[in-house]
């Protein structure tokens, strides 16, 4: 029943998403008022049916229907609720038809944001987003239907004395953030065919108004923020549930998921520039298209079974039809910016025309150099050659295999060598853009203004030498740190001080009036101090990182990193889906009890290897992590233990929601008022007004 | 602000040119990965001639691959003090009752033959268990831990050697085709 009821919706999306891409194209095409509303509806009706499907299989995963072949392959009699529902995300199909769920509330979500008011464009989106959607349904309708029915006289279910299955895997079990770090990635991947559909309805369209870029832009910066905060959960969950007391190791899934942060970044800043100055449309468009092609990339990368990652599924019929419809969309996107770039070319001059009018004079020479947007322009290039060299590092393992038949891949260390100068270049031009005004201003103001920036960034310096982080890539990155930091905030105290001092305001009003009153800027502001936050924490926590291995008997004590640890003995936990053995080690600090932490090895029944969780005490400045290695065979008596002490790990954690906040701010809402207060902050930058 | 409308087809054969050179490649890289599964680790033995052994079960009755050839037989290392051994332990059981031309044997790997029995006595058998001395078997089919589950065909070749306990589907499969 719940098969035939399951295929039905997912077919019934099938039709919507048809009936709304077809109806977009006629609306678009022919400016036809029935079409749009059929389009319109159409979606709703998809988003409707796919989100249904959705419900409805998390229904079979918590009743444990094993007539659903989905059902019978993730779940068990013993699996608890709560993992039977995140089991919909546990495996192939299940994650498809998920995927297909959050672009149905994407899609609904979309149409009810354009409304009526972007009419030329809106048709053209739908009919682009709706073609996304029709891929997916086929896909969930077809070779990944996760309804499929279970026979009942086959195999499995005739062997087995009652209906069971193996139960997710162990690795999703383990953690509370496998709840969230996986929809939260997805919320930022899927997200991303938003603006892609509505960049190329602007192609598709023939109009490139500077107006289109507000909704393109706030689109972009929905699934940045999922996709931001999603990446640093995934180092958590990592953290937290592999035993390794790392949070990044360049896997290529999580390269793939860090090639559209890349781009999508890039995007944001080269956004502005475009809305600002008139400059730099094509490529901001080739970005945004690009970051969607990338997060295609990503699903491939988990889906086709082509990488070898911790998070890939095995090969499947699936991986060669998402080549097929990656290179669809490929083809599309190139064909569609050549048959149409020559209307970006005649927008971009007549923008750069306007916008130049009304500025005194466009800047020349050396002027040029010591502006907001050319410190964009090169923040942008950093962001494509970080984009490109993971990208390459990552696909290399393919590309040697395509020349030499066996695979070479390149490792941490390419990776590592990389991104650190690309990332620190990437940081200081965080600080340079936001010290700099729009348009042009002289090489003595660009100094008077960036001078304080780089006193903080010494002083972040000389911290960290005198604090033992003395080698000299950390001492170079704590400099950027501290110019990116003041860089920031100093846009944030140098108008609240004027409020302050001018109009008698306090603290509280000045911030809250001048953050208000700019929101996508300060939002800005606040996303980049979360960034730093990130870089801070893995500037200090990798370089600075030592671990030890321990052997304690019960009872028996070691020193670590100015800690003493005892191994107080063991218990077991047992548990409907498995078995936990938990070994306690009391800690104490110069004879102060810190307090007690129980690293366990977790056995699952359909798991030859236990699967560890360790335990971390976790202060601000410093991580104690405890992994459980080796439980002696018997009473568990003896331990093997392996002890971290890394700096500052909690601060990459404080970033999410620091980025997250950001983006909140930036993208709330403002009032008619407001808004018409920031536009004339635009155009008085437009003028080029130097300080 | 105002529009900028299409004046009829230009095409930019830069960006077409340029574009689908670079979407040919990538397609072309991702393309060739197919068919090469970087999570399979392969297994020397699968594919070779089984190596002959005598063990004996704990009946006391003496069985050896040779005298089994020409039937398909499921050799399952396992022990009473691992818990996938015991969740696969149904599964084999439901497939020796459905399949009684596969010949199912269960070889205990470093167990006491006492818990042994203890154990079958409760969950039940099917199929006979066979005392691998100082675990001499084992080491010479490569055995890595329990349990481990090896596919013979009807030639005496090593179809498949399945780590880790066995799924449904996978049981399925393999006995499909060592029955051939």
């Amino acid at each position: 029943m719940i098969s035939l009821l399951g295929r039905s919706l997912v077919l019934a999306a099938l039709a919507f998403a048809t009936v709304g891409c077809v109806g977009g194209y006629v609306a678009g095409s022919r400016r036809n008022r029935t079409a749009w509303i059929w389009a319109r509806n159409s979606a709703y009706g998809f988003s409707a049916s796919m989100l249904a499907a959705n419900l409805l299989m998390m229904y079979a995963l918590v009743v444990k229907d094993f007539s659903v072949s989905y059902v019978a392959e993730v779940g068990s009699q013993a699996t608890p609720t709560y993992i039977a529902i995140i089991s919909l995300w546990s495996s192939l199909t299940g994650s498809i038809l998920f995927w297909g769920g959050v672009l149905g509330g994407y899609t609904a979500l979309t149409v009810w944001s354009l409304g009526e008011k972007y009419k030329e464009y809106s048709p053209w989106a739908l009919h682009v987003l709706l073609g996304i959607a029709i891929f997916f349904s086929m896909l969930v309708g077809g070779i990944a239907n996760p309804f499929a029915p279970t026979d009942p006289t086959e195999f499995p279910m005739a062997f087995l004395p009652i209906p069971d299955g193996r139960g997710p895997n162990p690795l999703l079990q383990n953690h509370w953030l496998m709840a969230v770090h996986p929809p939260t990635l997805y919320l930022g991947y899927v997200g991303m065919s938003v603006p892609y559909s509505l960049i190329c309805a602007a192609l598709l369209a023939g109009r490139l108004e500077a107006g289109w870029m507000d909704p393109v832009r706030r689109w972009m910066l929905v699934p940045w923020g999922f996709l931001s905060v999603g990446i640093v959960l995934g180092g958590w969950w990592s953290y937290a549930v592999l035993g390794w007391g790392g949070a990044w190791a360049w896997d290529p899934v999580e390269n793939a998921s860090f090639h559209p942060w890349l781009t999508g970044t890039a995007f944001l800043h080269s956004a502005m520039v475009l809305q600002r100055r008139g400059k730099m449309r094509d490529w901001t468009l080739v970005l945004g298209m690009a970051t969607f092609l990338l997060t295609l990339l990503g699903t491939f990368m988990t889906r086709s079974g082509v990488f070898n990652s911790v998070h890939s599924f095995t090969q499947s019929e699936i991986g060669p039809v998402f080549l097929v419809f990656i290179g669809v969309i490929l083809v599309y996107s190139v064909v569609l910016l050549a048959f149409r770039s020559h209307l970006l070319e005649e927008e971009s001059q007549r923008s750069e025309t306007e916008l130049g009018s009304r500025a005194s004079g466009a800047p020349t020479g050396a002027a040029r150099l010591f502006s907001r947007e050319f410190a964009m322009l090169v923040q942008n290039m950093l962001f494509a050659a970080f984009t490109f060299t993971v990208l390459l590092g990552t696909l290399f393992p393919l590309i040697t295999e395509a020349f030499q038949e066996r695979r070479v891949s390149v490792g941490a260390p390419y990776f590592d060598k990389w991104a650190l100068p690309i990332g620190l270049g990437i940081v200081f031009m965080m600080g340079v853009g936001p010290a700099l005004p729009w348009g042009r201003t002289t090489p003595e103001s660009a100094g008077r203004r960036v001078l304080p920036a780089v006193g903080v960034g010494a002083a972040f310096a000389t911290w960290s030498y005198l604090m033992g982080f003395d080698k000299p890539g950390t001492v170079l990155a704590l400099f950027m740190i501290g110019f990116a930091l003041w860089g920031n905030l100093y846009e944030l105290i140098e108008p609240v001080w004027q409020r302050m001092s001018q109009r008698k305001e306090n603290v509280l009003t000045a911030t809250t009036k001048v953050v208000t009153r700019a929101r996508r800027r300060f939002g800005g502001h606040v996303a980049h101090y979360g960034v730093l936050f990130a870089v801070f924490s893995l500037a200090l926590s990798k370089g600075y990182r030592y671990e030890e291995d321990f052997t304690l008997a019960e009872g028996q004590m070691a020193s670590f990193a100015g800690f003493e640890v005892t191994y107080a003995g063991s218990e077991l936990v047992k548990q409907p889906q498995r078995e936990s053995l938990i070994a306690n080690f009391d800690v104490t600090r110069e004879g102060s009890s810190v307090g007690r932490f129980g690293p366990r090895m977790n056995y699952y029944p359909s798991q030859r290897e236990p699967i560890v969780t360790p335990d971390v005490l976790s202060r601000p400045s410093y991580d104690l992590y405890f992994s459980l290695i080796e439980v002696a065979k018997g009473d568990g008596k003896t331990v093997v233990v392996r002890l971290i002490h890394q700096p500052y790990q909690m601060w990459l954690w404080w970033s999410a929601p620091i980025v997250a906040l950001g983006t909140l701010i930036a993208l709330w809402p403002q009032r008619e008022r407001e808004r018409a207060a920031a536009a004339a902050a635009v155009a008085a930058d437009a003028v080029g007004a130097s300080k | 602000m105002t529009v900028t409308r299409s004046s009829g087809p230009k095409v930019n054969w830069t960006i077409l040119g340029v574009g689908l050179l670079v979407v040919g490649s990538l397609v072309a890289i991702l393309g060739s990965g197919f068919g090469n599964d970087p999570h399979a680790i392969p297994d020397t033995r699968t594919g070779t001639v089984a190596l002959p052994w005598r063990m004996v079960d704990l009946d006391g009755k003496s069985w050896s691959l040779e005298e089994l050839k020409g039937r398909p037989v499921v050799l399952n290392f396992w022990s009473t003090w691992c818990g996938p051994c015991k969740y696969e332990h149904p599964l084999l059981l439901q497939a020796a009752k459905a399949t009684p031309d596969v010949v199912f044997l269960g070889v205990i790997y470093s167990d006491d033959p006492q818990a042994v029995r203890r154990y079958l006595q409760k969950a039940g058998t099917a199929y006979p268990h066979l005392v691998d001395d100082n675990g001499r078997v084992a080491i010479d089919y490569g055995v890595t831990g329990v349990p481990e589950t090896y596919f013979i065909d009807k030639s005496g070749t090593i179809a498949h050697k399945e780590a880790g306990p066995v799924n449904p589907q996978l049981l399925r499969e393999m006995l499909d085709r060592i029955r051939r």
